[in-house]
């Protein structure tokens, strides 16, 4: 099963808009109390055991500041 | 920021200007994605009026020029007429494709220049303040109809189809994916392309007009209003429950004018030979 290593949030960048929280179909994230660079409240990466690696928060982050990166064990080319 | 930003963004103009929630944020990512299958980035030429959607190219490490308040298109059409090998992709909002430069959008379509034209449509004029917008719908509150709006909207696909554009489509920044593949299309396809992309905003058209500036809930209210169609036929159904058609609608072939232009120069030119001018 596809699982992600980590999700790097870019905190100079992110706004704060929660639209991660709210296409991610898996619960990973969570509103959290850390502030970026901005000053909007960023959110969390809560349940990172969830996460399938489908992308959609990458592709609905307006500001382009989430990485997903995938686990690579098991996988002949990384 | 993430890869695709990381190979394509000028980092001295980050942050964003959008607002929080935006989509047009959306909308660049979507666009470098097909860039970065395309492979295409070396001859793109961008252009955008004035805006909050005609912030877009700017921040794309590509050549970029801003126009006029609704002029981007007769500006990109002399360059693509300077500079035929070059991929010219014009930015432009609801007001400053519909409205103010809603003219020329009609004429680069009739005559069916090779470029493509992507409307970011909010549905009201979100950067002088909220005020209404030919693409406001029926009876929404803006700024300057305090009461409900009277005037019907405007539809910039049924005009493109109208004016004659080869190819034709309308998504949502619901449909990610799909915006994507389109834009692969329009920028391979050799004509006139036309995308009209139905984007949130949560700080005027989510405030004013649906109620929220919550920008998850108009993310869900794009996704709940708008349905994927498979062809032009269905539109007027869809239509009739109050929804907004999206997909792909149109795409046919017809001559290009640049390249008849380029015939019509040689052709002369044989002519003039024949009969022994020194043209």
């Amino acid at each position: 099963m596809k699982g992600a290593e980590k999700i790097i949030i870019d905190r100079r960048y992110c706004k704060g808009c929660m639209l991660c929280q709210s296409v991610c179909k898996f619960e990973v994230f969570e509103p959290g109390d850390e502030r970026s660079a901005l000053d909007y409240r960023m959110p969390r990466v809560a349940k990172i055991e969830n996460c399938r690696v489908c992308g959609l928060c990458e592709t609905n982050c307006p500001d382009m500041v989430l990485t997903v990166v995938a686990k690579t064990e098991g996988k002949e080319n990384p | 920021m993430n890869p695709l930003g990381e190979k394509y963004l000028r980092k001295s103009f980050l942050p964003f200007l959008f607002c929080p929630g935006c989509g047009d944020g959306m909308i660049v990512q979507s666009f470098l994605q097909a860039v970065d299958e395309l492979g295409v980035a070396d001859d793109l030429v961008l252009a955008a009026g004035i805006g909050c959607s005609a912030w877009i190219p700017v921040y794309m490490h590509f050549d970029v020029f801003k126009g006029l308040h609704g002029r981007a298109i007769p500006a990109a059409i002399g360059l693509k007429a300077s500079r035929p090998s070059r991929k010219v992709v014009v930015f432009t909002g609801d007001g400053d494709g519909l409205a103010i430069g809603g003219l020329h959008l009609m004429h680069a379509a009739r005559r069916n220049i090779d470029m493509t034209v992507v409307i970011v449509n909010n549905q009201i004029y979100a950067m002088t303040g909220g005020q209404v917008a030919p693409s406001t719908g029926v009876g929404s509150r803006t700024q300057t109809t305090p009461y409900g709006n009277l005037e019907k909207p405007l539809d910039g696909c049924k005009i493109a189809i109208a004016a004659g554009a080869t190819m034709v489509s309308r998504w949502s920044t619901a449909h990610t994916r799909q915006l994507t593949k389109s834009f692969e299309k329009a920028i391979n396809h050799k004509g006139f392309s036309f995308i009209e992309i139905m984007s949130q905003c949560p700080v005027q058209t989510g405030r004013y007009i649906l109620g929220s500036g919550v920008p998850k809930y108009n993310l869900q209210w794009l996704k709940d209003n708008c349905v994927v169609t498979k062809d032009y036929s269905q539109w007027g159904e869809v239509e009739a429950q109050g929804k907004i058609p999206v997909g792909d609608v149109l795409q046919i072939e017809k001559p290009e004018y640049m390249e008849e232009v380029l015939k019509m120069n040689q052709k002369v030119k044989e002519e003039a030979k024949a009969k022994g001018g020194d043209r």
